[in-house]
């Protein structure tokens, strides 16, 4: 699941960053507190009020920083958008692709290869499953009939838009079976909470099997 | 500290502009920008009391799964009131109202400029607030579709009640306001300075509101275009069945939608800087620095927009990820600045000071969530989650809004001659820390496994019932620090201690003049003294220090 993958990769570098900040921060804060208590209430304060030099070089400091982490930040879209497996579906075409509509307060999943149709009415009990083959790129073709909509799958870290007059194209791959649940995150109205959908993740031959049953055998 | 004097000091008696002073039609024709500020603050802070009753019920609902406090749509409106009103209503007009109320004492100038424009924005913005509001008493409710309203959800197709189109009138009338308001700060402010206050001798708050009011000329007529778009699609909800107009209506709400974050931002970090330098004894640090990277930070700010939009496929990931990234320079600068200020200072711990070091760490992990917002790979699991929630209310409750109780226990004495009393005042401040931080903690975590922003419920089988457990607690604690300040405020109109003219022995010009201050500023009694920095009273106060010791 290069989304995982890829947000695991860039939480992993940037949460220990931010960390070391915070800890600096506090540190010097709580420092400045305590050695005032200890030793300067009764010393004038400071006269200095400017340091030129200091300022300047770590302004530079600064610069550094950012140009790593906007260095970081292209490199991991670059990955999300051309990465390991996804390449590949850039050119050949997927294992499965999917038209996905969002309505108000629902979702339709249509397969291309096959004429094959999952709905639901997103109540207790009915809501749609999606069946997708495992280590296969797999494409979701993401549009709306109505208002703005998102097709989020907390699981692994992926969210698009979805939205009417426009086909947002989403490309994953799937590495193991399982089921996990997708949820609208985008604000759509009174039954924005219960508007939510799974992806079953199947080996490949039984993928195959429920294209050819029309949906119905997996 | 305690220079409390046992009576009022002498206001000398000057003609007020626009009816008997103590009248309400003295209040509310007053062309007296300290009235008019005080107007527009005192409303602002009501306002605050309603969000925050809305945000309490919000909490409560959320505080076990399956609750049914409020109807699903109820549930809408109370979100997006909350947050309309706290965005629009509250952070928005308290920071340019503080500009005006302060920045002609700071520059030693008698009033604002166009005084009678700046009485006529105060209208607007009230007018505005009170439309927005009365979308409760409508038979469908107020507006439901979230503070930034995006179509074709807030169409005439898809949202037919009065309460939304009651909306876009308010933000209209609101926003235009709060143009015509941050417009003669900013004239006030680079055209109506007294001599000798140069620049470069302005103080690090009114520096602060000039660089905010220049976001506010650059980014609200946006605000007024996006919400003309809309007014449109109440009418003709077709122009919203093109792509064009949705996404076009996010790229110029947005234009207006980030800078007015900093809007929300910059008068409360200027605030801190002076309560800082104040109560550490010594001179801001870095002052030329923070004023250049204030000035940088308003600048790229109209450049950021297109973050919001990364999730929509439409808007550019590497250009807008540069952009937000690169905001860490001048917020880097200043949170230097703020520090440097406080090694070597030697520091007093009233109740404005509290609010103040709190907001450093508080807002820093704001600012550091938003690093990753601004990374798209991190901001397609944030996005529309709780950890969103969590990142600005972070940056606005846990930030601005401890910036904004600053600013309300330093100045107070300043506006009304009265103190506030100091055991309330630490009471608040620490039920209002542990509160905040319980409230908005657990969202990251709730966000990061899976909790979306804007329902009403949820199961008990998602996992989240503990951690909006605590933060409900928090809300509880936050409430109740409301009360104390409340009270805080009561007693001290009731019972007065009264202030002298500088409590604080603060920095700046306006602790020169008597609490509160004359009608225009100063006076024969209260001169200005004469400024060679950015803050003359420390000068004066140095050099007398310096003879007191040559004589001894």
């Amino acid at each position: 699941m290069p989304f995982r993958n890829v947000f695991d990769e860039a939480l992993s570098v940037w949460a220990p960053i931010a960390a070391a900040v915070f800890f600096v921060v506090s540190v010097v804060l709580l420092g400045a507190i305590a050695l005032n208590r200890v030793k300067r209430r009764e010393k004038l304060p400071f006269e200095a009020s400017k340091n030129t030099p200091v300022e300047l070089g770590y302004v530079v400091v600064l610069g550094i920083i950012v140009g790593g982490l906007v260095f970081g930040s292209f490199l991991w879209n670059s990955r999300l958008h051309n990465g390991v497996g996804l390449a590949q579906a850039q050119v050949t075409t997927p294992a499965a692709r999917i038209n996905v509509t969002a309505y108000r307060w629902c979702w339709d999943f249509n397969y291309q290869a096959a004429p094959v149709h999952v709905t639901g009415q997103c109540t207790v009990g009915d809501f749609p499953t999606v069946v997708v083959p495992a280590g296969q790129p797999v494409e979701f073709n993401l549009t709306s009939d109505d208002v703005i909509h998102a097709f989020w799958l907390p699981d692994f870290a992926v969210k698009r838009d979805v939205m009417p007059d426009h086909v947002n194209t989403l490309r994953l791959v799937f590495p193991h079976e399982g089921r996990w649940r997708g949820r609208c995150s985008e604000f759509c109205g009174t039954h924005h909470v219960t508007m939510d959908f799974f992806v079953r993740v199947v080996s490949p031959e039984q993928y195959q099997q429920f294209l050819h049953s029309g949906g119905t055998a997996v | 500290m305690t220079a409390t004097a046992d009576r009022p000091a002498p206001v000398e008696p000057v003609a007020s502009p626009g009816g008997e002073p103590g009248s309400i039609v003295g209040w509310l024709a007053s062309t007296d920008h300290k009235r008019i500020g005080l107007l527009t603050l005192g409303t602002a802070l009501v306002m605050m009391v309603v969000a925050g009753g809305l945000a309490l019920t919000i909490r409560t609902q959320l505080a076990q799964p399956q609750l049914h406090v409020l109807t699903n749509d109820r549930y809408d409106q109370f979100f997006t009131i909350h947050g309309s009103l706290m965005i629009y209503m509250v952070m928005t007009p308290f920071a340019i109202g503080m500009g005006l109320y302060l920045v002609p004492l700071q520059i030693g100038a008698p009033n604002v400029a166009a005084p009678r424009t700046t009485m006529f924005s105060f209208w607007l913005y009230v007018t505005g607030a009170v439309v927005m509001l009365s979308g409760f008493f409508t038979d469908s409710g107020a507006a439901d579709h979230g503070w930034y309203a995006y179509p074709p959800l807030a169409t005439g197709r898809f949202t037919p009640g009065q309460g939304v189109d009651l909306w876009i009138v308010g933000v209209a009338l609101t926003g235009l306001g709060m143009l015509i308001m941050a417009g003669t700060v900013l004239w006030t402010a680079l055209l109506k300075r007294a001599p000798g206050v140069t620049m470069l001798r302005l103080p690090v708050f009114s520096w602060s509101v000039v660089a905010s009011n220049l976001m506010v000329i650059g980014a609200f007529p946006s605000l007024l275009a996006a919400v003309g778009i809309l007014a449109i699609g109440r009418v003709r909800p077709d122009l919203f069945t093109h792509n064009a107009w949705n996404i076009g209506y996010q790229d110029v709400f947005w234009f207006f939608g980030h800078p007015v974050v900093y809007v929300m931002f910059f008068p409360y970090v200027g605030a801190i800087a002076e309560v800082i330098a104040t109560f550490a004894g010594r001179k801001f640090f870095g002052y030329k620095f923070f004023v250049v990277s204030q000035l940088l930070f308003a600048a790229l700010s109209m450049s950021v927009w297109g973050h919001h939009m990364f999730t929509t496929g439409q808007s550019s990931n590497y250009y807008f990820s540069l952009t937000s990234i690169a905001l860490v320079i001048p917020a880097g600068i200043e949170y230097f600045d703020l520090l440097a200020t406080l090694v070597g200072g030697r520091l007093r711990f009233p109740t404005a000071m509290l609010f103040g070091l709190a907001f450093i760490p508080q807002f820093l992990i704001g600012g550091l969530t938003g690093i990753m917002a601004g990374t798209p790979a991190l901001d397609y699991q944030i996005q529309d989650s709780y950890f969103l929630v969590a990142h600005w209310h972070y940056t606005l409750a846990a930030g601005s809004l401890f910036g904004l109780f600053a600013a309300v226990y330093f100045w107070f004495p300043k506006a009304t001659g009265r103190m506030l009393r100091e055991g309330l005042g630490k009471a608040h401040f620490w039920l209002w820390f542990v509160g905040t931080n319980l409230t908005f903690l657990p969202m990251f975590w709730l966000g990061f496994h899976g909790m979306p922003r804007r329902i009403p419920t949820y199961l008990p089988a998602d996992g989240f019932t503990t951690e909006n457990l605590i933060s409900s607690i928090g809300a509880a604690l936050l409430g109740l620090g409301a009360m104390v300040f409340i009270v805080n405020v009561a007693e001290s109109l009731g019972r007065p201690r009264y202030a002298g003219a500088d409590p604080w022995q603060g920095h700046t010009l306006e602790w020169a003049t008597s609490s509160p201050p004359p009608t225009f500023n100063f006076s024969a009694r209260y001169p200005i003294p004469p400024v060679h920095s950015y803050a003359p009273l420390l000068d004066l106060r140095r050099e007398r220090e310096q003879v007191r010791s040559a004589v001894e």
